[in-house]
């Protein structure tokens, strides 16, 4: 008798357990550089994304433990695709976080054909948006952030001369074409642009010629340590003329490089201080664990967990299976999400519209807001 | 699990094409070329860009990327055959790094630095193949085609005079054979068979850019050359195998720290090149272990 | 005066150019190895220097000290350990490139992992511009750079002129077999003749830590640069390494003012490219026979 009641409560408390550890792991895909020159970039993101984990996680959001999987693109196409095809073929995720316009667009093809939601929180050259249905973008595109800095350069400063050092690639171009269309509606002119090769390391003879244009600003289009070279080199080689960038400013090498104090740069608009509940805990969150303020590309790769946990605890909730496909349609279903910076919503080709905050570096690790400029 | 393997396979078969076809002019005519990954993007750009605006058919793409490349080393050949190997390897090395350029700034050809999208799927005859094992089949059979093509050519008349010319150019020349159309047109067919790697390619991944034409896939495709056996026809296969599992098989080994994984994958490659030239300078499946002087 | 500034910013980078070049030269003209590795020994100069000056907070003299012994010790631990048993194995040349290259991609990787894959540079007052006449900005470092590479050559050329090695070293470009039989040994010769090449990056790895800041790829340039004007100045030419390492410069830089800034890398191997076609032998070597 004594064995029969022992065993049943073995066996009532073995069921129990196997009940408790039912809730299977989540998993989400990333295929971020973890390593390769562009590792930097890596770790900021994988930030981002951890943090915005941890909070699904506390919150009980989803059904179980909210998992992301990491694979290394080193920020090159080909070992994109591989990584890729890693977490959709053998993981089996259905939603992906990416990075890096190259790698993107490598890897657009793959999430199309498999029904993979891929999420790009990094990238802002504008063919990002033309990537199909399943390629989503959390930030907005350079087009956006251009027209914003434009406007604040000259209707707030008052500058007319603008020059601009870019790379040649897509990103760069498409900074190339919104400035040559929106400076001269606003009265002021592109004086000279002089495009530099990836690779390029020697800047001073770029440096001589945007002396000798005389520029009141000079516009710089690079990202990684290029762009620290550039502003360094410029600097160093007598160019006073105030400097201004895109998002890719925001990161933390730049933020506290002593030549580039004082340059302006925009992101996504972002509050820091915000009483909002969900930007508050991140900051204060992100603060403490990292001593340090966190950036747009953090809160970005946050964001874009984010969206996949709301998304997923809706499709829960109606008792659907969590698939590339069903996010997909509950996205397009979804008006509105509340994510770090407020209520923002999805346009039709997968991007945010969100309002484009203006800074100026000044050595705190984010950037001093100066102007906030609605999206256009 | 399948369609992850399937996957390496194919980029295994794209690369041994290419370290194939390289071998023929470093293990066989010892002509030492940098500019390998030059004829693979030619062939890319090529067939993505007649897929894309005249006809995605194979037996259409397929050639008019074979006649670029040939054209274009007939191009490089012509002149730079007349100098002696070490000079060939920086005249090489230059047409490398300035075909980057070239490739970087000609968007209308190119992309750019953004690359080509969208290519679409090939077909044969009207048949699209494009699901993983389809691909792998039509790959390994061009793959097939091209080792024996170069087999059959090493076995001629053809190839003996390469091999002499590679042994010894003074004799060669002495015993009549006239050294600059063999190298040249050994250089053209290497490249034209390169290119028909680099249509494959574009079709697979269907978006190509520059990234990876560069210097760095010239020297990866020489090494699995040289570490998987110069002169053999398996030792390119075994290179080509050995060098594109490596960086997914260390994503296996969880212990070493995620961030850098990259370094460690170079780290080991430049490793194996430093350790067998000391050790097995042939490659790994060598006629000589010691090297052919 | 931006064609002035140009010319001088090309003088400066020349200068770095072409010590960096006749070191390779060096090295290649003496042993006929084909050190492509001397990019990475730029590099380890690099950032070691950087990290004695930043890192163990040392006077600049010391890091300079340091900077100089780790380029000669991984000259010579290259040439000891790694070819000369390709060279008494078999030893092609295209063996020995390969493992040089090998070695390049192994140290780029740990150099990045050990400091870090950013771009970083020592901070100095010395590299800010100062408008010397209107339109015509120099910065102190560039003086010194072009002042140091004038005073290295000058050592240089006493060196393999005046001195027992160094006329060893000359003699075994032009014959190993009989600067045997006079009874030096060429593997003795080989090993300074690396440690003289490796010193000579030094300059121009300080200067460049300083100037136009470092990352691990830095060696990858110098070392294009370096063989290109190996070749164009002609191998086994000294001299010419080290005027075409400043025509490289001054090309790079003085293709800016009329072309675009994107071509200015290809500006180079244009060079490159059309002097191996018309003329092989370079500005000063010795007539090649194809």
């Amino acid at each position: 008798m004594l064995r029969k009641t022992l065993s049943s409560i073995a066996f009532a408390v073995g069921l129990a357990s196997a009940a408790s550890v039912q809730a299977e792991d989540i998993e989400i895909g990333a295929v971020f550089p973890l390593s390769g020159p562009n590792a930097t970039y890596g770790d900021i993101f994988m930030s981002g994304a951890e943090l915005a984990a941890k909070h699904v996680n506390e919150d009980g959001m989803l059904s179980g433990d909210l998992k992301i999987l990491y694979e290394d693109s080193q920020a090159l196409p080909q070992q994109g695709v591989v990584a890729m095809n890693k977490l959709v073929n053998v993981e089996g995720v259905p939603y992906v976080l990416s990075a890096f316009t190259g790698v993107s667009k490598a890897i657009s093809t793959l999430a199309q054909r498999s029904e993979t939601v891929a999420v790009n929180g990094g990238g802002v050259g504008p063919d990002l948006a033309e990537l199909g249905e399943y390629f989503w973008n959390v930030i907005p595109l350079a087009n956006n952030e251009v027209g914003a800095l434009a406007r604040y350069a000259v209707e707030d400063l008052g500058h007319k001369r603008f020059t601009l050092v870019y790379v040649d690639d897509p990103l760069g171009e498409s900074i190339l074409n919104e400035l040559e269309k929106t400076l001269p509606p606003l009265g002021a002119e592109l004086v000279e642009s002089h495009s530099i090769a990836a690779s390029a390391q020697q800047f001073s003879g770029v440096a001589a010629r945007v002396r000798s244009d005389n520029p009141d600003v000079v516009y710089v289009a690079s990202y990684g340590s290029q762009q620290l070279q550039i502003v360094k080199q410029l600097r160093d080689n007598g160019v006073k003329a105030q400097i201004v960038s895109y998002s890719a400013f925001s990161v933390p090498e730049l933020q506290t490089q002593e030549e580039a104090q004082g340059a302006l740069f925009t992101t996504q608009s972002i509050e820091w201080d915000s009483e909002d509940p969900v930007t508050k805990r991140f900051v204060n969150d992100y603060e403490a664990e990292h001593d340090n303020s966190p950036t747009s590309y953090i809160a970005n790769y946050y964001n874009a967990v984010r969206v996949f946990a709301l998304l997923a605890q809706a499709l829960e909730e109606q008792d659907k299976e969590i698939t590339g496909a069903n996010l997909l349609a509950q996205r397009k279903a979804t008006g509105t999400f509340e994510l770090v910076g407020g209520e923002v919503s999805f346009q039709e080709n997968g991007t945010l519209l969100a309002p484009i905050q203006v800074l100026e570096v000044d050595g705190s690790g984010s950037g001093k807001v100066v102007s906030v400029k609605t999206a256009e | 699990m399948t369609a992850y393997i399937l996957n390496l396979l194919v980029l295994i078969s794209v690369y041994a094409i290419l370290s194939t076809t390289l071998n023929f002019i470093i293990g066989y005519a010892g002509i030492f070329s940098l500019a390998h990954a030059v004829f693979f993007g030619i062939g890319g750009y090529t067939a993505a860009l007649v897929a894309m605006h005249v006809t995605p058919e194979f037996f259409v793409a397929v050639p008019v990327a074979m006649a670029a490349a040939a054209v274009t080393s007939l191009l490089l050949a012509l002149p730079a055959l007349r100098v002696r190997g070490e000079y060939f390897v920086a005249a090489s090395l230059g047409l490398q790094v300035l075909a980057v350029t070239l490739f970087s700034e000609w968007k209308s050809f190119t992309g750019g630095l953004g690359g080509v999208i969208g290519i679409p799927a090939v077909e044969m005859f009207g048949y699209p193949v494009y699901k993983p094992w389809q691909f792998l089949l039509m790959s390994l059979i061009c793959l097939t085609i091209i080792i024996v093509i170069i087999r059959t050519l090493v076995h001629t008349s053809f190839g003996r005079s390469l091999k002499a010319i590679r042994d010894s150019e003074s004799a060669a020349l002495a015993s009549g054979k006239n050294i600059t159309v063999i190298k040249t047109l050994s250089v053209v067919l290497s490249s034209a068979l390169a290119a028909v790697a680099g249509a494959l390619y574009a079709f697979y991944m269907s978006f190509i850019n520059v990234e990876s034409f560069m210097l760095d896939t010239s020297v990866l495709v020489m090494a699995m050359v040289i570490i998987g056996g110069t002169a053999t026809i398996l030792g390119p296969l075994l290179g080509a195998a050995l060098l594109m599992l490596m960086p997914s098989a260390l994503t296996y080994l969880t212990f070493l720290p995620q961030t850098e994984i990259g370094s460690i994958q170079q780290i080991v490659y430049g490793m194996a090149m430093v350790l067998l030239m000391i050790f097995r300078p042939g490659g790994i499946v060598s006629s000589h272990p010691g090297g052919s002087k | 005066m931006l064609f002035l500034q140009l010319l001088a910013n090309g003088l400066q980078v020349g200068a770095i150019y072409a010590l960096t070049a006749a070191g390779f030269s060096l090295i290649f003209g003496s042993t006929k190895i084909f050190h492509f590795a001397h990019g990475a020994t730029f590099a380890i100069a690099a950032y070691l220097f950087h990290f004695a000056l930043t890192g163990l907070g040392l006077h600049w003299t010391f890091a300079v000290a340091v900077s100089a012994t780790s380029a000669v010790v991984f000259g010579v631990l290259l040439d000891r350990f790694m070819y000369a048993p390709i060279q008494r194995h078999e030893g092609s040349f295209f063996t020995v490139f390969v493992a040089s290259f090998g070695i390049g991609i192994v140290v780029q990787n740990l150099l990045g992992s050990v400091f870090g894959r950013g771009f970083m540079s020592v901070p100095t007052p010395l590299s800010n511009s100062v408008e010397v006449i209107p339109g015509l900005y120099l910065s102190p470092l560039n003086g010194l750079a072009i002042l140091c590479a004038i005073a290295c050559f000058a050592a240089l050329h006493f060196f393999l002129t005046r001195t027992f090695t160094g006329k060893g070293l000359r003699a075994l470009s032009e014959n190993p077999e009989l600067v045997r039989t006079f009874g030096l040994s060429p593997r003795r010769l080989s090993t300074y003749a690396f440690a003289l090449g490796s010193l000579l990056v030094v300059p121009g790895a300080i200067f460049t830590a300083a100037g136009t800041g470092i990352n691990p790829a830095v060696g990858h340039h110098v070392m294009l640069i370096s063989l290109a004007a190996t070749i164009v100045g002609g191998i086994g030419s000294l001299r010419g390494a080290a005027c075409a390492g400043l025509l490289i410069g001054v090309a790079e830089n003085l293709a800016m003012w009329k072309l675009g800034t994107q071509w200015s890398e290809a500006i180079t191997f244009a060079i490159l490219f059309f002097f191996i076609i018309f003329k092989p032998s370079g500005f000063f070597g010795r007539a090649t026979v194809s």
